[in-house]
């Protein structure tokens, strides 16, 4: 072989390691703006006008996996067109952004879920579309949701946590590109239910509705994510159980947006008086429930007013509680003390032959 | 030798001393001669039991609801407390919630057929006593206004205003009270725990028993609403209770006060050392006496020892 020939050779080779090399692990995230050159550094921040520490770091491992890897930065920043850029407007989730819907074949967006959300009871308009109460405190998009990440069905399946590589070569006999299928494989099976957990959902809806200063301006009396947890549901949400009921299965009718909840007023509403004897009856949860079991209190609280049950029966349960232990203690400790000094006497005994 | 003999010097100056105290100082039992109340002082025991105090079966039964206890306790208690850090490692142990919970289910089951247990013995035993005419109330968990008086003698005792512990029997009114609260705690957290496994058929029973007659109560509330509220709030603070009760006053009465100190074996060999029967369970001591021979011989030849001590003392 000419020595030219040779040179060339090993110089592609080493263009070809320092390629693999320098080339990410995964490969389908959508940084076609290059962004990542700037925000993979895990120290990247700034502190904003309100004097709040802001982390611009992008974890692209993290990001791979959520549900927003295939959109472009650019997708919901479309305020970013040069770089290095000025500081960014915050996010608006009802813009197009570049993903088509299959389905059709229309840029993307999240209008429709702010359809639904403004008939519900979190929208802050009223029904005849005038501004209620104390606007500011009804959530938005991003109040409830962040960038979750895909969780799998085989979490869900008693089977090996990830994807399933039976379940791909399945994919693989239509679909050719492998970032395709993992794409779709995660989407599909992670919609096919919540993509967090009830313990988290809870906490979504504590920001709100356990907060007493918002609790209070809008009439409502019930700190319902601290209740909630006071319920067996609750108490097994806390350790991450799955299959136990969160906020979302008794007050959102099954088959509808989440974000369509209406007040439990509306008579359309899961938990209206008319229909809240349905919702343990859920083909999910109790099958063969009768209304009756909905009359269960799921938000009783210690208060006199909320709960006159819960509040009497739990002052007569502590006293019950101090009213035993206190002097069957007081007798323990008396008895221990006599062992202790056998021979003390507080009154001297007379003598019979005195 | 010498340690010997001091100790039966000093018990034969206590019985010389104590004679004239109190008429009720000696009990006077036919073959055997006065027994001083303090005898127990002075009496060896092996601390595995000298005397029968429990069948097999309240043996078997004790140990059952112990061990289940303790399980429904530990799957228990981390649910009800799951917002505190521990409640998580407690539960991890057992495999996670819907495991622990399969546990603390099979546990409970456990716990109620052995308390069935116990009512068919305790029962069963009182019948065959009442047809051969041996049936005692005093010597029953039945409690007597006798039991008020023992405890005022014996908080006068603790007080130092009594010399002496009452003659009690064989159940004083420490273990009567405890027995009944344990009655009552069974109920509850097993009707409450009934509450919670079979939400809908309690529902559907209270609406169509309690509701029927009282439809309406705690304003806008239907009592079997009420009563099912009630049933599920019962079953966590009635078992905090029971285990509050159990680990303070239970636990301290049996194994941890001065003398029974570390462990207590009559829930292993259903037998009492011969030293803790004399002083709390005097009477049922004294019946003692009269059933067992060998005990009757043990009680005369102490006697007769300190008897000796005594004359050689004063002579």
């Amino acid at each position: 072989m000419p020595k030219a020939a040779c040179r060339f050779l090993v110089t592609l080779w080493g263009f070809i390691c320092l390629f693999l090399i320098c080339a990410p692990s995964v490969s389908f995230c959508a940084d076609i703006g290059n962004c990542l050159l700037c925000h993979k550094y895990p120290g990247l921040s700034r502190v904003d006008e309100n004097g709040k520490l802001r982390l611009l770091y992008i974890n692209e491992a993290i990001f791979n996996t959520s549900m927003h890897a295939k959109v472009k930065c650019e997708g919901c920043h479309p305020d970013i067109q040069k770089i290095p850029h000025d500081p960014a407007k915050k996010v608006d989730c009802l813009i197009q952004c570049h993903i088509v819907e299959p389905s059709s074949e229309q840029k993307f967006s999240h209008k429709d879920v702010a359809e639904f959300l403004k008939k519900s009871v979190h929208s802050p308009l009223d029904a005849d579309g005038k501004p209620k109460p104390f606007p500011e405190d009804f959530p938005d998009c991003k109040k409830c949701h962040d960038n979750p990440l895909y969780r799998p069905m085989s979490f869900n399946k008693m089977m090996l946590p990830g994807i399933s590589v039976t379940a791909l070569g399945r994919c693989r006999v239509c679909h050719k590109k492998d970032d395709f299928i993992y794409q779709f494989y995660n989407h599909v099976t992670t919609r096919l239910r919540r993509s967090r957990n009830p313990k988290n959902i809870a906490e979504s809806c504590a920001r709100c509705h356990d907060n007493p200063i918002l609790m209070k301006r809008h009439n409502l009396s019930t700190k319902a994510v601290y209740s909630y947890g006071e319920s067996f549901h609750g108490k097994a949400a806390t350790f991450l159980d799955e299959r136990i009921p969160d906020c979302l299965d008794c007050h959102v009718n099954p088959g509808e947006s989440v974000h369509q909840m209406l007040g439990y007023k509306n008579p359309q509403s899961a938990v209206s008086a008319q229909n809240k004897g349905r919702i343990c009856a859920n083909a999910e949860c109790h099958p063969s429930a009768t209304p009756k079991m909905a009359e269960y209190k799921v938000h009783a609280e210690f208060n006199l007013n909320q709960s006159p049950v819960r509040y009497y029966f739990t002052v007569f349960f502590i006293a019950l509680t101090g009213g035993t232990l206190l002097p069957l203690m007081g007798i323990i400790f008396l008895d221990c003390l006599r062992r202790l000094f056998p021979n003390t006497v507080l009154i001297q005994r007379k003598k019979k032959h005195e | 030798m010498a340690s010997s003999s001091r100790v039966v010097t000093k018990i034969a100056a206590i019985f010389s001393k104590s004679r004239s105290d109190n008429e009720d100082y000696f009990t006077e039992v036919e073959g055997v001669g006065r027994i001083p109340r303090d005898i127990y002082k002075h009496v060896t025991s092996n601390p595995f039991g000298d005397l029968p105090r429990y069948s097999p079966h309240i043996v078997t039964q004790h140990f059952i609801i112990f061990v289940t206890f303790l399980i429904l306790a530990a799957t228990g208690v981390p649910i009800y407390f799951s917002d505190l850090f521990w409640a998580h490692y407690v539960i991890g142990l057992f495999g996670g919630i819907d495991l622990a919970r399969q546990i603390h289910r099979i546990a409970a089951m456990v716990m109620m057929a052995a308390s069935a247990y116990h009512l068919v013995t305790v029962i069963g035993g009182t019948i065959s006593k009442l047809i051969k005419k041996e049936f005692d109330i005093k010597r029953t968990q039945i409690p007597r206004v006798k039991d008020l008086f023992d405890l005022i003698h014996d908080f006068r005792y603790f007080l130092g205003l009594e010399p002496y512990r009452p003659k009690m029997e064989k159940f004083m009114y420490k273990q009567k009270l405890h027995y009944l609260a344990i009655l009552y705690g069974s109920f509850v957290l097993m009707a409450a725990g009934s509450a919670l496994v079979f939400p809908d058929s309690l529902a559907k029973l209270f609406s169509e028993t309690i509701g029927k007659v009282w439809p309406q109560a705690m304003g806008s509330e239907s009592v079997s609403t009420f009563f099912q509220d009630l049933a599920r709030l019962m079953h966590a603070d009635e078992a905090v209770m029971a285990l509050i009760v159990l680990a303070f006053w239970h636990w301290t009465n049996v194994h941890f006060v001065p003398g029974r100190f570390p462990v207590q074996w009559t829930f292993l060999t259903g037998r009492i050392t011969r030293e803790h029967q004399i002083e709390e369970h005097f009477l049922e001591y004294i019946r003692n006496l009269k059933e067992i021979p060998a005990e009757r011989e043990y009680m005369r030849n102490l006697l007769q020892q300190i008897e000796s001590e005594s004359l050689q003392q004063e002579g």
